[in-house]
């Protein structure tokens, strides 16, 4: 980056100065996400209110030198919105307007910074909803979530966001603006929408969204579940995927995340349970109560104790609360966390999880978990606290072992949080050389000077040291 | 080249001569046609096509080699049917692994002794082979429940021209390490490499399949009811609006008709059928009929096929809903009297034309005619791809249409992947 003061100065004129932030103290906000164990301070913050002023801010970074990032509510947990070389953070929660709502096509034009659950508020007295639905959903953006290809608890039958978002506005790292995909389902060409989602910023700087609205089920049916052993509830899980059954959402929280939520919020579960699942049925009245049946049966087999029903939407919001709040109350239980993420075959529950308690036993480093287990996204929370020392170098040697059994068993290390620069050192693990610099070619394409979000997905060659590899022959990023 | 392309394959990988014409398309027959029975023996073919510069066409049974425009040049196709086993199956996951060649047909019925399927159903599904359909994104009518590939393919193994082997995706159903490259190679039409291994998402067979058909006075009637399904609560599998398509036994094709099919458990679609049928009713429909078992299996199989003729053009017009209703009466106004037949997938928003080639079709009119049609799709943001047509169609047009603002990137992707051109030349996106 050159010229600092002149790029400031540049991007007042063209801004106002009171959308430009260089204070220090104003700047620290910007310097994290939702995962505090990473920070890096950027040069300044801008706040753009229209794709052009995107395009005008990306134009004078080139121009600078200077690298640019988005962000939306900073709500991620891989780091992603780290300016680790410095740079700009182009803020996008001030365009945050709805554009369109078409409910006859199902569609509605969105800009990057509205918040996720606002736009299914905004349609769910219509009788539709935006169907991904991350636990973030209050906080974080329709922006954020296409960069991270977000899921939620319902990805489990609706898919995740790729499967929701069918054009997309994009200010590409030179500044130009350019629409990708369309509004109908398929437009000719390579689907470089399907790319650009998922990029976790590095593709260039979504401004527009069209995405479907998903009509709203005739009914629900959801339940708890709790169970004795952990062992119980896995296996109960991957009995119910196994019989063909597809809830629209399959959860677990164990015995950790039971204390921690009673202690902060005091839902009323037992202390002594060792696991809960919410199960939720969604669809067509008619035939829904034999699924439940057949998942009841399911959850005597594996030696439920006890099960409740939602018998109304007051109750099934509240058996949702529970879920919800379970990242909110983990303060309570360790000064600091990190969330994993990594998905494992659903057969393979039982022995992951069995494994990551023995993980946790090994290192003494507690470790909670509250996951979307029909689709095998395990969330391991582990706890410590940051000023020990000790402590840090053991949750190293933790989240490589767990990432390490998620690559065994045939899974992969991140199912929604995306890679960022909290994992990018443990891509080796899944990848090969080839297959990363095939991405590598790909993300040239996109940002070929590399000013776009530099420095994250792309392991390094400490990274192949770190997992005792040979480096890479390539240079990623 | 003979010679040494058996040396690679050996004897049973090159096609005998008297089968190349299987594989001839747009008027072209390749020179030969190679049958690797491992992905080393891709790479050495693609190795071999790269150093003699020889094309590379990829292909699973050759059912949709039709798609595409007017080759540059057909040297070598590449048929991925030897590459036909299970690689890894494990019905409690829900998911599968499979080599690109083996036939959709084959692994329903390998999946169906759990209970389970790929819940696509594209045209030729008794022939076609799973890399064929992700590398064309072939869909069918329950793209409206279950998507195209692009929601379904969790991973892939490809080939590349230069011969690297890479990976895209994984194995699990939710997975967001690295970019999502499995979207750039699925409905590449082989042009960025050769596809020879998916990790797909597999569904439960429902418990009670059923269709109900409907005729309609006329078209805007038909596609009204139709739309009224589909944004209803009713949760169709799919919705098909069919006019002047003979269906064989229960639809005459004389009247516009609706074909709505459901699945579910048997609960379930009785409540589905009475409301759907209700909804007929109420739209003016003429001669509601409930089909199961057997009847349903063909009906569901010839709305299926409908884009499987080579004899006619295929056009396919991906629009807005809202917006079918006036195409399809356009269509069926303008075509009825010269035998076009029509479908729309309702839900999804495809119009399919099926146009009867004569020996008197004068091309560059026909072409014209396309053509004004693809820039009434283009007003209301949609789009006109030419499926199927004959080479002197082909001549006339661009079968995809314009790319829009993104073609400078499709174009550099291409350059990057395939920088000599060595793949499906001069079909899709290409360099130049
Ligand atoms: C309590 C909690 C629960 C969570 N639950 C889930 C969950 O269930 N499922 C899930 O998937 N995630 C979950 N997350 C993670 C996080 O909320 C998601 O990754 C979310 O999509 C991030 O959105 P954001 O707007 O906050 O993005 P930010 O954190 O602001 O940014 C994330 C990344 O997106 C990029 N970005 C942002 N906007 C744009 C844009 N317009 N164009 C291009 N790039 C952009 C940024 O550069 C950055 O790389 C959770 C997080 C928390 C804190």
């Amino acid at each position: 980056m050159r010229q600092k003061e002149q790029l400031i100065a540049e991007l007042s004129a063209r801004l106002g100065t009171k959308n430009v932030l260089t204070d220090a103290t104003a700047l620290s906000v910007y310097e994290c996400d939702a995962a505090p164990s990473f920070k890096a301070m950027p040069d300044v913050v801008v706040f753009a209110d229209t794709a052009q002023q995107v395009s005008d801010i990306v134009k004078l970074a080139n121009k600078y030198d200077a690298p640019f990032i988005a962000r939306g509510g900073g709500t991620g947990l891989s780091g992603g919105i780290l300016s680790v070389q410095g740079g700009i953070i182009i803020a996008l929660n001030r365009m945050d307007r709805i554009l369109e709502i078409d409910l006859e096509n199902e569609r509605a034009v969105v800009e990057p910074g509205v918040v996720n659950l606002l736009l299914t508020q905004a349609v769910q007295n219509r009788g539709y909803h935006y169907a991904p639905d991350p636990s973030s959903q209050k906080a974080c953006t329709i922006g954020g979530n296409i960069a991270e290809n977000s899921g939620g608890p319902h990805t489990l039958k609706y898919g995740v966001t790729s499967d929701h978002v069918l054009g997309l506005e994009v200010v590409l790292p030179d500044g130009e603006i350019i629409e990708l995909g369309g509004t109908v389902e398929e437009t000719p060409g390579y689907d470089l929408r399907g790319v650009m989602i998922g990029s976790e910023g590095t593709f260039g700087i979504v401004t527009k969204a069209i995405v479907r609205l998903t009509r709203n089920p005739q009914a629900y049916q959801t339940a708890l579940a709790i169970f004795e052993t952990m062992d119980d509830a896995s296996n109960a899980v991957s009995t119910i995927i196994g019989e063909g059954i597809i809830p629209a959402a399959l959860e677990m929280m164990d015995s950790l995340v039971i204390r921690a939520l009673e202690e902060a919020f005091a839902f009323g579960f037992p202390l002594d349970a060792e696991a809960i699942l919410i199960v939720e049925l969604d669809g067509i009245e008619a035939g829904m109560q034999n699924q439940t049946d057949q998942i009841l049966e399911v959850f005597k087999q594996h030696n439920a104790r006890q099960v409740d029903y939602a018998k109304d939407e007051t109750e099934r919001q509240q058996l949702w609360k529970a879920r919800k709040s379970a990242f909110g109350s983990f303060g309570r239980l360790a000064p600091n966390y990190i969330t994993q993420d990594g998905v494992v075959p659903r057969t393979t529950l039982p022995k992951v999880l069995r494994r990551i308690s023995e993980i946790s036993e090994k290192y003494q480093i507690p470790i909670a978990n509250v996951f979307h287990a029909g689709d095998g996204n395990i969330h391991p929370i582990v706890l410590f606290n940051e000023r020990d020392a000790d402590q840090c170098e053991r949750v190293e040697h933790v989240n490589m072992e767990i990432l390490t059994v998620c690559a065994e068993v045939g899974g992969t290390i991140t199912g929604e949080h995306g890679i960022g620069v909290e994992k990018m050192d443990y891509m080796p693990l899944i990848f090969s050389p080839a297959d990363l610099q095939v991405m590598a070619t790909v993300k040239h394409i996109f940002n070929p000077t590399g000013l776009c979000n530099p420095g994250k997905i792309f392991p390094t060659a400490e990274s192949y040291e770190k997992l005792g590899l040979q480096p890479s022959e390539f240079l990623y990023s | 080249m003979h010679d040494e392309l058996k040396h690679i394959v050996g004897e049973a990988g090159i096609l005998p001569e008297a089968q190349i014409a299987d594989y001839a398309f747009d008027g072209y027959v390749p020179k030969t046609v190679v049958l690797p029975a491992s992905v080393q023996e891709v790479q050495d073919v693609l190795r071999f096509a790269s150093k003699k510069t020889l094309s590379v066409i990829p292909a699973g049974t050759g059912t949709k080699l039709g798609i595409g425009n007017l080759p540059q040049k057909v040297d070598i196709v590449l048929a991925l049917t030897r590459l036909n086993r299970v690689v890894e199956y494990e019905p409690a996951d829900l998911t599968v692994t499979v080599e690109a060649g083996i036939r959709l047909a084959a692994l329903q019925t390998e999946l169906a002794e759990h209970r389970q399927f790929l819940p696509l159903d594209p045209p030729y599904s008794d022939r076609c082979t799973i890399g064929g359909i992700v590398s064309a994104n072939a869909s069918g009518p329950l793209r409206l429940r279950h998507g195209t590939a692009r929601n379904q393919v969790l991973g892939l193994r490809v080939v590349h021209a230069n011969g690297t082997v890479v990976k895209s995706g994984g194995k699990v159903v939710k997975n967001v390490a690295g970019y999502d490259l499995n979207k750039l190679y699925i409905g590449a039409f082989g042009t960025l490499g050769i596809v020879t291994e998916v990790t797909l998402k597999l569904s439960p067979i429902p418990g009670r399949e059923a269709i109900l058909t409907a005729g309609f006075e006329n078209v805007q009637d038909a596609v009204k009811a139709g739309l009224n399904v589909v944004g209803s609560q009713t949760l169709p599998m799919f919705v098909n609006f069919l006019s002047n398509f003979e269906t064989g036994g229960t639809t005459d094709g004389k009247r516009p008709t609706l074909i709505v099919g459901f699945g579910g458990d048997p609960k379930t679609v009785s409540w589905q059928l009475e409301r759907c049928e209700k909804t007929m009713e109420q739209n003016g429909a003429i001669g509601v009929t409930i089909i199961e078992g057997e009847p349903r299996r063909h009906l569901h199989v010839a709305v299926r096929e409908f884009a499987a003729s080579a004899e006619n053009v295929i056009a396919k017009l991906n629009l807005k809903r809202t917006d079918i209703a006036e195409f399809a009466a356009r269509v069926v106004a303008e075509g009825s009297d010269r035998g076009v037949q029509v479908m729309a997938l309702l839900g999804s928003g495809v119009l399919y034309l099926a146009v009867p080639v004569t020996p008197d079709t004068d091309f560059q009119v026909f072409a014209q005619h396309l053509t004004e049609l693809r820039q009434s799709a283009m007003q209301t943001r949609g789009n006109l791809i030419v499926e199927n047509a004959p080479p002197e169609l082909k001549q006339q047009m661009d079968v995809w249409g314009p790319l829009g603002d993104a073609a400078g990137l499709m174009k550099q992707v291409k350059v990057r992947f395939d920088p000599s051109g060595l793949l499906n030349p001069g079909r899709f996106v290409s360099s130049c």
